[in-house]
């Protein structure tokens, strides 16, 4: 919560740097809108920036919990045997610098302009990293603590559960920080790109409508919402379930 | 202790000021009246020109190829920016001297303040709304699932569909929500794969293509949705250049004055000469130079007709209250002033 109040402060501080080289400058509105108008913007389309957050929420989400499937099973392949684990170790080579908007061509060209290309970027772009961390995850389990688990009597799912889970969960959970964010990146990206269509769009289409109406205040707006939603995201969910699972199991040091 | 937080405060302070340092050093207002001048005069004989791509740009592709400027002392940097956005967001950081876009285009950033007017009318060609679908024949029959391009939002073409419904369902955003942005050549891809996008709103060459095709019809003509005929583009010059380069300015007025000219008198060469550069063959070109109702122009057609309409339906805030807000001398000395009621080139300025 501490750490969560100083980011609070430390926008508070960027925003008056911020004013401070508006005025000092002497820029146009057009340029350099100021804190009160971008407020303002934030303000009278509330309506607008909740729908589209939501929906940007939602679709994310949903190519989440789809990149993680995907992930688990990739993992567990991979870990099954040295034959799949190299097919999969060079599959994410070729792949993961890939960045998912390059791939956005393709992707309507498979699946036409709506969610679903949308979609397929964001899985695709959140998945690799994924994989990446699960499997760097289970790989780094330390020998001697598999086999203290197999001498205590334990094996196949409580095995998995109670070691091997707790022993990898910082690379899962740093896993899952880069996907979603990862995933958030491609959401905007894609809906910037090729626009979506205008009943069905997140905040990336947002930024996209205002832009091309010159409202700038209101891009800043479209940015400042993507920004808070992350620092949320990070501090109320990542936090607290750093704080619950491998702080508790002392796993990482505190 | 209170030393070290004396250092703090001054270490944010200092990062502060070589923050509003480097931010005011790309400015151009902070430096000495002198040198501004100074640099202005070195740049009296260039001139920054943004381009697109499309058949409307043919008499700016002549232009650049054939080179109507340099007999005036004018050198013109030409620019090739993606979309109509960038172009303006250019324009307002001071990047760019002239563009060309749509009249609402232009009537947005004049809303939000883009220090810039019109110099010249650039051509009035076809805009039409197309459509393959034998269900759709008129606007009022596009479903929720239909999905149109047009090139953005606030696009010229958005405009007009919004000022068709307005005039027959009653409501300029009835199909706001059914509204995909493609770029052209996109939109006619989609158009022609039939996959996805139902209509598409755009102009030429896309628009002749995409009626070739067999069962693609006109939904919506352009001059029908607003009245009468008006500019599918216009050159906008920024103040900045307009008052600090005169010579420049005239200079580039009367290249493009020219250059129109040339394309009009001389369009088989005008289809020789750019037919590689639009990778089709020179006889279509020729076919689409020659087409109904494409009219290299530039004349003031329908400059004021957007503004009202979009002030109403919300995509501007303010409307220009005479013709001197938005467009330059030469525009209003062609427009002229008549005593005692509008003359026929003041009346086309406004909609029907």
């Amino acid at each position: 919560m501490r750490d969560f109040l100083w980011k609070i402060a430390f926008i508070l501080v960027a925003a008056i740097i911020w004013e401070l080289i508006r005025l000092a400058g002497g820029y146009p509105k057009l340029l350099f809108p100021g804190v009160g108008s971008i407020a303002i913007a934030l303000w009278t389309e509330r309506l607008d920036i909740i729908s589209k957050t939501l929906f940007s929420l939602k679709i994310i989400g949903m190519g989440l919990i789809v990149a993680i499937v995907l992930a688990m099973l990739g993992t567990f392949i991979s870990i099954s045997g040295k034959f799949f684990a190299e097919i999969v170790t060079d599959l994410m080579a070729i792949m993961h610098p890939l960045p998912g908007i390059a791939i956005l061509p393709v992707a309507i060209l498979w699946f036409g302009i709506g969610i679903k290309a949308i979609l397929f970027v964001i899985v695709f772009s959140a998945v690799w990293p994924l994989i990446n961390h699960f499997y760097t995850g289970f790989r780094s389990i330390p020998v001697n603590q598999l086999e203290v688990g197999r001498n205590l009597g334990l094996a196949g799912w409580e095995l998995a559960m109670k070691v091997m889970l707790p022993a990898s969960f910082p690379h899962i959970l740093s896993g899952l920080r880069t996907g979603w964010a990862r995933a958030w990146q491609a959401s905007v990206a894609a809906e910037l790109v090729f626009g979506a269509a205008g009943g069905q769009g997140g905040l990336g289409w947002y930024l996209y409508k205002k832009r091309f109406m010159m409202e700038t205040p209101g891009v800043f707006a479209g940015m400042l919402i993507i920004v808070l939603i992350g620092i949320a995201v990070e501090y109320l969910i990542f936090a607290g379930v750093e704080k619950r699972t491998v702080r508790k199991w002392k796993t990482i040091i505190s | 202790m209170f030393c070290f937080k004396k250092q703090r405060v001054y270490a944010v302070l200092l990062v502060v000021i070589l923050f509003t340092t480097i931010f005011s050093g790309c400015s151009r207002k902070d430096m000495g009246e002198a040198q501004v001048m100074a640099e202005e005069k070195e740049k009296l004989s260039t001139i920054r020109v943004a381009k697109q791509f499309g058949l409307v740009y043919a008499p700016l592709m002549v232009a650049e190829k054939i080179d109507f400027f340099s007999k005036y002392g004018l050198k013109v940097e030409w620019l090739t920016l993606g979309s109509g956005g960038t172009v303006r967001e250019a324009m307002a950081a001071n990047e760019l001297d002239v563009a060309f876009m749509g009249i609402p285009p232009y009537l947005i950033g004049w809303d939000k303040g883009l220090p810039a007017k019109i110099a010249a009318g650039y051509c009035v060609t076809p805009v039409s709304l197309v459509a393959y679908d034998e269900n759709i024949k008129t606007i009022q029959d596009f479903k929720p699932e239909h999905k149109i391009a047009v090139p953005s939002p606030g696009s010229i073409q958005h405009i007009l569909l919004s000022m068709a419904l307005k005039k027959r369902v009653g409501d300029p955003n009835a199909l706001d929500d059914n509204l995909v942005a493609l770029p052209h050549p996109d939109g006619a891809q989609a158009m022609l794969a039939k996959k996805d996008v139902v209509a598409h709103f755009t102009t030429p060459p896309y628009l002749f293509e995409e009626m070739e095709q067999p069962g693609y019809k006109v939904v919506l003509d352009g001059f029908d949705a607003f009245g009468q005929d008006f500019n599918f583009n216009v050159s906008i010059v920024t103040q900045s250049y307009h008052d600090n380069n005169p010579q420049g300015y005239a200079a580039f007025v009367q290249g493009l004055n020219e250059a129109m000219n040339w394309v009009n008198e001389h369009k088989e060469e005008t289809a020789e000469l750019l037919a590689p550069e639009f990778k089709i063959e020179k006889e279509k070109l020729l076919k689409y130079l020659t087409a109904e109702g494409v009219n290299y122009t530039t004349a003031p057609y329908g400059l004021m007709g957007f503004a009202d309409f979009m002030k109403e339906a919300g995509y501007i805030f303010r409307v220009p209250e005479r013709l001197s807000d938005i467009a330059w001398e030469n525009i209003l000395a062609q427009v002229g002033k008549r005593e005692g009621g509008s003359c026929t080139l003041e009346k086309i300025q406004w909609s029907k």
